[in-house]
């Protein structure tokens, strides 16, 4: 399997350990990464919410930058999977859409053919490597550690640009049962972390972090788990915050899934990688440890 | 009719903005709004409230409500659409988009909103600050020093590059440049 790869704005400006976990994981499940020369910022939200034109055209941009390669697109962010997807459903549909973006993309020298397909990372394991690889490369399980999945908006919503390409949330909660955790339900599994809103209303931010956070103290979990970037940086920097504007302690640890699997698959984290988590993960790894 | 019509607009305009004049209206602005790409949910909008009920921010702050933005646009409230603070609590989670009984996309009209928003100045800071950022570097978050000198020492590598000038000759053609100036 070999995928041109996304890697986007945030992952390598705050998050180097999600990064580093995908590509120790990457060649053991016989995926290949190839970079993506050049490729821009998928335009998120912020971009989205000045300008329609520039969001389709730098988004479309990234596309093109993977047609030219033959390969789809791997992605490792929620943020960056909707944007690509969308602007890959719209232009893909939208002929007159299309034009307008192809004349814009005149001047850069591309053109949109609508010829690749855009995976989220936990979406390709489900669907390319599948459950049953998977499960062959995990050495160390986890003994029932209880996990709260954070599936994050955009891997499922809105429907229309996941139909019939992505079975749910339930293939990611799937993936994490595969190394040996328990997924638990709790209250608001499906909502926001509330991270969109961080520079633009801290307070609502931190207001919607703590509804979910309530949720997953109630339903008893040793560790969150989640596939985006955002979600991770609110749940985990943003615990510290409520602890200090609101006064309420939680001290749950926030893992990637990429993390996750790859402890699960014998491949232990480094120092500085377990040192970039706020709310320590030490409780984690002397469970592991001591089973 | 007209006189039904009128009392039943007056009621909504008490309720949602303490009484404003009926001649103050704009009634072309909901079009407006429908005539953009991702604005034509209003058209459809019947005031369900299904979208409040299911947005994150609602639960938690009372000034943030989708259905009474939805409500304000089709009667034509358009500077204190505009000009407010209400489309800019959208976090963009999509929650209403999949539950509007009528395919209304709220949570796209609120994209259209902000699209208006920003031609007229109305800007959060954060929102521009990443605008801004992706005009310079091609990113709306860029690594800090240590964070690029760490990469080279976690065995990660230098950050890929973006082509810039690329990004830059895009967004000059879509006059982003001249919309976040206009922010500023």
């Amino acid at each position: 399997m070999k995928y041109a790869f996304f890697l986007g704005c945030l992952i390598p400006a705050r998050e180097p350990n999600y990064e580093n976990s995908v590509r120790k994981i990457a060649p053991e499940l016989g995926i290949e990464l190839v970079e993506m020369e050049g490729a821009n910022c998928c335009a998120p939200f912020s971009v989205q919410s000045v300008d329609y034109a520039s969001w389709l055209a730098l988004a479309a941009r990234n596309l093109c930058i993977a047609e030219e390669m033959g390969l789809d697109i791997l992605t490792l962010c929620n943020d960056c999977y909707e944007s690509l997807l969308m602007t890959n459903m719209i232009l893909k549909e939208d002929k007159q859409t299309r034009k307008k973006v192809n004349e814009i993309l005149a001047d850069v020298g591309l053109k949109f053919k609508g010829k690749t397909n855009v995976k989220i990372f936990s979406d390709a394991l489900y669907e390319d490597v599948g459950l049953e690889k998977l499960k062959n490369a995990i050495k160390e399980p986890f003994n029932g550690l209880r996990v709260a999945v954070q599936p994050g908006c955009h891997l499922t919503k809105p429907k229309r640009i996941h139909f019939g390409q992505w079975m749910g949330i339930t293939a990611l909660e799937e993936l994490v049962e595969a190394t040996g955790a328990r997924s638990i339900a709790y209250e608001r599994k499906e909502a926001c972390c509330g991270g969109p809103l961080r520079g633009v209303n801290d307070e609502v931010a931190m207001h919607v972090a703590k509804q979910k956070l309530d949720g997953m103290k109630v339903a008893g979990v040793d560790c969150i788990v989640t596939v985006c970037p955002f979600c991770y940086l609110e749940l985990d920097m943003g615990q510290l915050e409520i602890k200090r504007h609101l006064k309420e302690e939680y001290n749950l640890p926030v893992l990637h899934f990429a993390e996750l699997l790859r402890m699960a698959m014998g491949i232990k984290l480094e120092d500085w990688e377990i040192r970039a988590h706020k709310i320590p993960i030490t409780k984690i790894l002397n469970m592991k440890e001591a089973k | 009719m007209k006189n039904i019509i009128l009392l039943v607009c007056n009621t909504n305009l008490k309720i949602v903005n303490g009484g404003s004049k009926l001649s103050s209206l704009d009634a072309y602005f909901m079009h407006e709004v429908a005539n953009t790409p991702r604005g034509r949910g209003v058209l459809v909008c019947i005031q369900c409230g299904r979208c409040t009920s299911s947005c994150p921010v609602a639960r938690v702050i009372d000034e943030h409500n989708p259905r009474k933005l939805m409500e304000m646009i089709i009667l034509g409230l358009r500077p204190e659409v505009i000009l407010g603070a209400l489309p800019w609590y959208c976090l963009s989670c999509f929650t209403c988009l999949d539950r509007c009984p009528q395919g209304g996309d709220v949570g796209e009209a609120m994209f259209a909103i902000r699209n208006l928003a920003v031609r007229e100045g109305n800007v959060p800071k954060g929102i521009l600050v990443q605008a801004q950022s992706l005009f310079e570097s091609g990113r709306v978050v860029t690594p800090s020093r240590t964070a690029l000198i760490n990469r080279e020492k976690y065995g990660l590598g230098k950050e890929p590059a973006v082509d810039v000038e690329a990004v830059q000759k895009i967004l000059r053609k879509t006059s982003f440049d001249k919309l976040i100036s206009r922010g500023s």
